[in-house]
């Protein structure tokens, strides 16, 4: 029962835009359309981050939400996938994605903009696995060669994980125990509110 | 009265049938774990494995098998684990 | 010379308009770090700040990526979220309602109180009402406008209404989506084709639709709609002057100026302004094809006689005298009053070929 999920370690992130090219090479993608991109918040200054993001694969997709003729779908691993051949290029599920992750070849006038293009999870589309119909249109489906999303297993530094939650979840787990920092991401400070006491630095081993 | 009774009743059969829109839910598809939702694909595991030494070759058509082998290759994005093994060799 | 002054001016100016902002800047994009750092000290690991600031984005010089594109600076934007419940929910149930419940009361109106017949015999005698060009400008009108308006239909409500129908067969989704582009397509190029025309109409028509003191009483007794007495009015009834300039001039500037913006995506306008246009575009569309259907109503079946005016084939837009004194009495005497003092020889304005 694997649910595929993408999770970018911030505290890793170097910014190389490997993750980025690794994408454009493995799927031959045109210029202008980036499924894939990597963001630094707060460039240049203390504590500068970069993360890289795509389509994440929502459980509540709001793009399958607004699609005005239902081109997407998803597989039991949880990937949100589309069909091409239905796409009439309205531009509404950029609209509404949260991470900018649906792209156009082209922003013509008269909303000409072609067929829209995201990330895949390296999972294909609803042609037969491995066609050249497929990969035309989705690029390589390395799911069903039994591999993962190219910009995660091409990560340098292994800051962008991809693969089941549960299992990444464990590696991010195992990463914050060592380092003694990095549960904050998970949002339990947001959601718990304020400590009763100021705890200290966590003592190493501790589950965050 | 003729047309009026036509136009009466093509209004009628109209509005029977943008009312039965009407009662439609807003579709939205929210993810329930490990179904499958949507159009007609090959599941990955219904392809045979690849002669890959990097991958543990499944059964063709075997759920189980298939995610035991992406559970494998996800395994190896940890690299404290590869280097754990590295120093028990 | 003057030249290399005026340039050495400007960046004179440049320097001290940067010297002025950058601390600014600066102060700006470290206010969400500072409050992130004061954040630590009360509720440490609560990374809501550094959240608040990613989710800024766009204005924010420090938040930069290599790819080029619109908003790509962007990690999260949340607004998608609020248009999504916008337009899928109130949009799209509301204007579905609206539509539904417009058409209900028109053909409720039909059958309870039935097409407004002339009161007297028609006397044969016809009088000119639009001439060639008034006929052709509204027929391009209306024409554009009925294939935005099904089109626009489609794109809002055809994947609750129209895909159901079709099945969700592989085949069902192929033909919908055919029919969904060609919609998109149709409406995107016939949109601008629209603002043309309607600025035509709006040419053609507006100084027999401004604003007269007998307006007021027509309206007050809803021109004679429900109770049937008798009420004069110019060449047009201000029911006909409220679908002009509420529907004709008002919708039809927010419909073209929201119109222009979408269909245009390559002037790079943001996500949020997309998403604020769209609503209001759907808004404004869903309340003019609920007056449209009052309008297409009354010139058709609604009123007996009216179609005559408009009619491209089988009549010259030539409406009976009694239909005219019926509904536009005061519109009718001037055309009488102008005919005497022309001395028209024959009386009557040229015989439509029924």
């Amino acid at each position: 029962m694997a649910r595929m999920k993408f999770l970018a370690d911030a505290e890793r992130c170097i910014e190389c835009n490997g993750c980025v090219t690794a994408c454009k090479q493995e799927h031959d993608i045109p210029w202008g359309v980036n499924r894939r991109r990597v963001v630094t918040l707060n460039d240049g200054m203390p504590g500068e981050k970069s993360i890289s993001v795509a389509c994440m694969h929502c459980s509540d997709a709001p793009c399958m939400a607004v699609c005005p003729v239902d081109v997407f779908y998803k597989t039991s691993e949880g990937i949100v996938l589309h069909d091409k051949d239905l796409c009439i290029g309205c531009g509404y599920c950029f609209y509404a994605c949260p991470f900018g992750a649906p792209q156009f070849p082209q922003d013509g006038a008269f909303g000409l903009r072609g067929k829209m293009d995201k990330c895949t999870f390296c999972a294909g589309g609803p042609e037969p696995d491995f066609s050249e119909a497929e990969f035309r249109k989705y690029g390589r489906n390395r799911i069903a060669e039994g591999k993962l999303p190219a910009c995660a297993e091409m990560c340098s530094t292994k800051a962008l994980l991809g693969g089941d939650g549960d299992v990444i979840a464990d590696i991010y787990r195992s990463r914050a125990i060592t380092r003694g920092r990095g549960s904050e991401v998970w949002g339990w400070g947001t959601a718990y509110g304020r400590p009763e006491k100021k705890p200290a630095a966590q003592p190493p081993g501790a589950k965050s | 009265m003729r047309l009026t009774t036509t136009c009466t009743i093509a209004l009628a059969a109209g509005l029977s049938l943008l009312a039965a829109g009407c009662g439609e839910r807003p579709k939205v598809t929210v993810y329930k774990q490990g179904q499958y939702q949507g159009k007609p694909d090959t599941r990955p595991w219904d392809n045979d494995p690849p002669k890959d030494p990097s991958i543990v070759a499944w059964q063709k058509g075997d759920k189980a098998s298939w995610e035991k082998s992406i559970k494998a290759r996800t395994l190896g994005q940890n690299e404290y684990v590869r280097i754990e093994g590295a120093s028990n060799k | 010379m003057r030249g290399m002054s005026q340039r050495k001016r400007f960046v004179r100016l440049l320097v001290a308009a940067l010297a002025i902002c950058l601390p600014q800047l600066a102060v700006a994009a470290s206010e969400g770090q500072k409050q992130q750092a004061e954040r630590q000290l009360t509720q440490p690991l609560n990374n809501a700040p550094v959240w608040r600031d990613v989710r800024a984005g766009e204005g924010n010089p420090y938040q930069t990526t290599q790819v080029r594109g619109i908003e790509t600076n962007v990690l999260i934007q949340s607004e998608g979220e609020i248009w999504r419940e916008i337009r899928n929910g109130p949009v799209t149930v509301y204007g579905g309602l609206f539509v539904l419940i417009i058409a209900s009361i028109i053909g409720l109106f039909h059958w309870l109180r039935g097409p407004i017949k002339l009161r007297e015999r028609p006397t044969g005698r016809w009088v000119k009402r639009f001439t060639d060009w008034e006929r052709l400008v509204h027929w391009s009108t209306a024409i554009s406008f009925l294939v935005l308006a099904v089109s626009g239909l489609v794109i809002l409500f055809g994947k609750y209404i129209v895909l159901p129908v079709f099945g969700g067969s592989v085949f069902g989704y192929a033909v919908f989506s055919w029919l969904a582009a060609i919609s998109k397509n149709l409406h995107n190029f016939v949109g601008p084709l629209f603002i043309v025309c309607a600025s035509a109409m709006f040419v053609t028509y507006v100084k027999d639709n401004l604003w007269r003191s007998y307006d007021f009483r027509w309206l007050g007794n809803s021109g004679g709609m429900l109770w049937g007495e008798h009420v004069p009015s110019g060449k047009f009834n201000a029911g006909e002057k409220v679908w002009f300039w509420f529907g004709l001039f008002l919708l039809s500037i927010v419909l073209a100026v929201t119109g222009l913006i979408l269909d245009f995506p390559n002037f790079g306008q943001g996500r949020a302004t997309m998403q604020l246009v769209n609503v209001v575009h759907a808004i404004a569309a869903v309340i003019y094809m609920g007056v449209a259907m009052g309008h297409i109503y009354m010139g058709t079946v609604g009123v007996e006689g009216t179609y005559d005016s408009m009619r491209i084939s089988g009549g010259d837009g030539s409406v009976d005298e009694t239909w005219a004194k019926e509904h536009h009495e005061y519109w009718y005497k001037e055309v009488i009053a102008s005919r005497g003092r022309e001395a028209a020889p024959t009386g009557a304005a040229a015989q439509p070929q029924h």
